[in-house]
């Protein structure tokens, strides 16, 4: 079984903090790389035809033609075995999102839809040089259900100065939002962002300050029936996102377009280049894990999600770490049996304690 | 033959142009063709060039064409630096002549005073010449009446000159042979030849730098070093030209190389005399001592993995260096290292500098510190130089530390804030002379301790770089020094601990547990950093628990990099010590170091 993650490089405009693989382009470009990505499923020639989720992300999928979209989501259900049952989502931004978009995303066979929101502060969309403000997002969602998507998800941004996160949260679950990813802002190298304020102070909050912010809205969202399932998404009861899993519990996936990822499920990683000339001659990174590497993923993956990880699954010792003792005694990671998890409390420090546990 | 030959040394302070001053002389006499020249030749450690200083000896032969008759010159070349003293006495000790650069615009220094008085000590006639003249703030008619008013050596005939812009050089190699007298010795005396440097070479060994002053050596010969009583036979000897030229002996009077296949330079003492086996001397030259280390830090590899390329690294440093000492030493905090001990601070940072350039080990020093002597209540005596093994104070009778005679030389207007850095670093009075309308000498006794501190940057800083310092070691004196600990989380860590002195105890402990808040991470948990004396606690700073890590999008299953963050961070904890249960950056125990930089 194995999950498809299809990469829509297009946007309407680059967003300032982006450090993806997405650029605005004419009609003939995009046309051209769908031509050739269209190819690249048909051409794929994998043993393993049967999948159980399917993912097109960006930049923007909604920012392209419709036709195209459905057109490449019939190649992969022509090419593949696409179980009935599967999660099939498509990341749309508010502002590309007409009701005729959607029906025919929903008639194609998309069946979950994550919307950037990002923030419904206009002013902070404005700064993030985000195109929709606070009605035209929750206008999207309404939309969205009216055509009939049950499964919608949204992406807030933490850490912002203006805005409050937790009303934001309020408002899209009162529309039908049964599905929240938060993330902090990063001023990645090579960002708008990063060229544009040298002083974050005034639009980005401070640790202590963000921190505040995600665990208000943790708690908001747990009083609400959303599970934090992993660090960043909350799900109302029962709509986690099966295609993020997959990559939580190291489950096999392939990535078709510019810039995507594959994972044999086993020890080999390989992405497509993230240059669209060299993405067109088939340029590939591939490499190879070792078993230490393989094992620190599990670790790195597992305490990332409520999945947590296994002892028997790695080949480290961590009965005989003191680190890891002392984390169990100090209730930081809780052990049932072999299974090890790290405890919701301190999801926001993970890295630190997956970090203390690999070294 | 001896009539011909002239040994002779250039001395000068920091900067005053003696490399320069020596290529120039070697060009000049067509030592080296123009095409080998590369600027100051002498130096030829990577460090010695960047630095502007010359660390080890190098003598250089030339030969002088004057009056028609070819003199064979012998240049000594001298370390310019307070912690070299030793060797320098040793070397002047080979010559019969020294010449003094002064720079025309700054005038006498204190190396320039420091080093005149090493060269009237051992008797050798002393040529001064006044560099720097193409400079517009040349003032060479002052800085002659200065060398004879401070120094007290005629100078009205000083060769003023440029060793840069090749001014007047003739006239240096001219008086080099007119005035510096020729060497004395008998060729037919038994052998007695001075060690004044020593060096290793991969092939031939130690290899001892040598000046005859009476008999010869050649190969063949079985030798003895008087001092340490070893004996070996004699493999090649030669000259430097200026690279290293076998010849077939070398006589009285003459400066050379003796190579012995001696295989440490621990068996080469600077200062030793060397005779023959079977027909020794009844006289070895007089002033042989061994030198020994004043300032000691511990040196620990960043990857505590590298331990044994650390060793190397000291090892294969001390066969060029025999004045470097080390010993294992075991750090609570940072594992396994080394205790060093330098001839001074600027050896020390030539050491350290080497080993992670030279030898690409990443290295965490800590705080130096000074040997101290202590007299325990239980009538026991001992030294210490390691903070971390110094008795519980209730054991201790009293503390001795090393005190050292300082001279600085500055400008009058500085005078004021000179004397009050002198006082605030526990310095005793001595003296104070106006040598002319712009320069003033101070002297005072003040504790190693504070000078091996801060002391050197802080001068330079107060007067704009103006002043000029140098001290020797003076004696041992009793004062109140405690021991101030470091603990975090409640934890002895050892490798910060410093020896200081009660009044400032307060002060520093503050400074420090302030810095350390700075620098060290926040943890999973808060951390405490205070700073006690004995089991008094004197200041504390609190580090607040971690509260958020970067929660980044894992974008269309790219786990790569989010592993190959992780890997990174994975790498800099590598270059965390952990005590007790707190994380610190090996940056933090140097910075102990630098308290006021911040302010």
């Amino acid at each position: 079984m194995i999950r498809i993650y299809v990469h829509i490089p297009f946007c309407d405009s680059k967003c300032i903090y982006c450090a993806f693989a997405s650029f605005v382009a004419e009609n003939g470009v995009k046309n051209q790389y769908f031509d050739f990505l269209n190819n690249e499923i048909i051409n794929s020639n994998l043993d393993d035809k049967v999948v159980s989720s399917i993912y097109f992300g960006g930049g923007t999928p909604s920012s392209v033609e419709p036709k195209q979209i459905v057109r490449t989501l019939e190649t992969i259900k022509n090419n593949f075995h696409v179980l009935s049952d599967a999660e099939i989502t498509i990341e749309c931004n508010p502002c590309s999102t007409s009701q005729e978009k959607l029906f025919s995303y929903y008639n194609a066979g998309f069946n979950r839809i994550s919307f950037g929101v990002q923030s419904l502060n206009n002013s902070m969309l404005k700064f993030l040089s985000r195109r929709h403000d606070k009605r035209v997002a929750l206008q999207a969602v309404k939309l969205a259900k009216k055509v009939g998507f049950e499964n919608i998800s949204a992406d807030l941004i933490l850490g912002l100065k203006k805005g409050n996160v937790v009303r934001d949260a309020r408002a899209l679950i009162n529309v039908g939002v049964k599905h929240i990813s938060a993330y902090m802002l990063q001023v990645e190298e090579g960002t708008q962002l990063k060229a544009l304020v040298l002083d974050h102070s005034d639009v980005i909050k401070n640790d202590d300050q963000a921190v505040k912010d995600y665990n208000r809205l943790c708690n908001f969202l747990d009083n609400h029936g959303f599970e934090r399932y992993e660090i960043s998404n909350f799900a109302f009861n029962g709509f986690q996102s099966e295609h993020n899993l997959g990559y939580w519990r190291g489950e096999k996936y392939i990535g078709f377009g510019l810039s995507a990822h594959s994972f044999d499920g086993k020890n080999k990683r390989w992405a497509n280049s993230s240059n669209l000339g060299d993405y067109y001659k088939r340029k590939i990174v591939q490499e190879v894990l070792s078993k230490e590497e393989i094992d620190e993923e599990k670790i790195m993956l597992g305490l990332r999600c409520y999945l947590g990880f296994n002892l028997k699954d790695v080949s480290f010792d961590l009965e005989n770490n003191k680190n890891f003792q002392q984390m169990i005694k100090d209730k930081i990671l809780f052990r049932e049996e072999d299974q090890v998890r790290l405890n919701p409390k301190y999801y926001e420090i993970s890295n630190s304690i997956i970090l203390k546990l690999l070294s | 033959m001896k009539d011909y030959i002239r040994n002779f040394c250039i001395i000068a302070h920091i900067d005053h142009g003696k490399s320069t001053l020596a290529d120039r002389l070697m060009e000049t006499t067509g030592s080296v063709a123009s095409r080998d020249m590369q600027s100051q030749l002498l130096d030829s450690m990577e460090l010695e060039r960047e630095k502007g200083i010359t660390i080890k000896l190098t003598p250089t032969r030339m030969n002088y064409i004057f009056n028609n008759k070819t003199y064979v010159l012998n240049l000594i070349d001298t370390p310019g630096h307070v912690d070299f003293t030793y060797e320098v006495s040793r070397s002047l000790a080979a010559c019969e002549g020294a010449i003094l650069i002064v720079d025309a615009s700054q005038g006498v220094e204190a190396q320039t005073l420091a080093n005149a008085y090493l060269a009237i000590d051992a008797n050798l006639e002393i040529l001064p010449v006044i560099n720097k003249i193409d400079l517009p703030s040349a003032r060479p008619d002052e800085v002659k009446k200065e060398i004879e008013d401070v120094v007290g050596l005629p100078a009205q005939d000083a060769p003023c000159i440029s060793a840069k812009e090749g001014i007047n050089i003739e006239n240096v190699l001219e008086k080099i042979v007119t005035d510096f007298p020729p060497p004395i010795g008998d060729d037919n005396l038994p052998l007695k030849a001075l060690i004044f440097d020593s060096f290793y070479d991969n092939f031939k060994g130690a290899v001892c730098l040598t000046r005859i002053f009476d008999g010869e050596i050649k190969a063949g010969d079985e030798i003895l070093f008087m001092q340490t009583g070893k004996k070996f036979e004699v493999t090649e000897v030669g000259v430097f030209n200026p690279k290293m030229q076998a010849t077939e002996k070398l006589s009285s009077g003459e400066v050379g190389y003796v190579a012995a296949s001696i295989k440490s330079l621990s068996d080469v003492h600077v200062g030793d005399t060397i005779t023959l086996f079977n027909n020794q001397t009844h006289q070895p030259l007089p002033g042989y001592k061994i030198v020994q280390p004043v300032v000691f830090c511990g040196i620990f590899a960043v990857d505590g993995s590298k331990y044994n390329e650390l060793k190397e690294a000291l090892l294969k440093l001390k066969l060029n260096d025999a004045s470097l000492q080390f010993s294992p030493e075991v750090s609570q905090a940072l594992g396994f290292g080394f205790r060093c001990g330098f001839l001074g601070l600027l050896h020390l940072e030539i050491i350290t500098e080497r080993i992670e350039r030279e030898f690409n080990i990443e290295i965490i020093t800590t705080a130096p510190s000074v040997s101290y002597k202590i007299f325990k209540t239980n009538g026991e005596e001992l030294e210490i130089s390691n903070p971390s093994s110094l008795p519980s104070p209730v054991e201790i009778d009293k503390i001795l530390e090393p005190i050292v005679k300082a001279s600085i030389f500055t400008p009058p207007s500085f005078v004021g804030a000179v004397m009050q850095l002198c006082q605030d670093k526990r310095g005793e009075y001595k003296n104070m002379v106006y040598l002319d309308a712009n320069r003033v000498k101070l002297e005072y006794n003040i504790p190693l301790g504070e000078i091996i501190y801060d002391f050197f940057d802080k001068l330079k800083s107060l007067t704009k770089g103006y002043a000029s310092f140098d001290y020797e070691i003076d004696s041992f004196k009793a004062s109140k020094l405690v021991k101030l600990d470091i603990l975090l989380n409640g934890e002895k860590c050892d490798a910060l601990s410093l020896i200081v002195h009660e009044d400032s105890a307060y002060l520093r402990g503050k400074a420090i547990t302030e810095k350390l808040k700075k620098i060290i991470p926040r943890q999973l948990f808060e951390v405490p950093i205070q700073a006690a004396i004995g089991n008094k606690i004197i200041a504390r700073e609190t580090i607040s628990a971690l509260r958020k890590d970067v929660l980044a999008k894992c974008y269309g299953g790219d786990i790569t990099r989010k592993r190959k963050l992780l890997e990174k961070q994975k790498e800099g904890k590598k270059r965390m010590r952990q005590i007790g249960s707190v994380q610190i950056p090996s940056e933090a125990f140097l910075s102990i170091l630098k308290l006021d930089d911040d302010k």
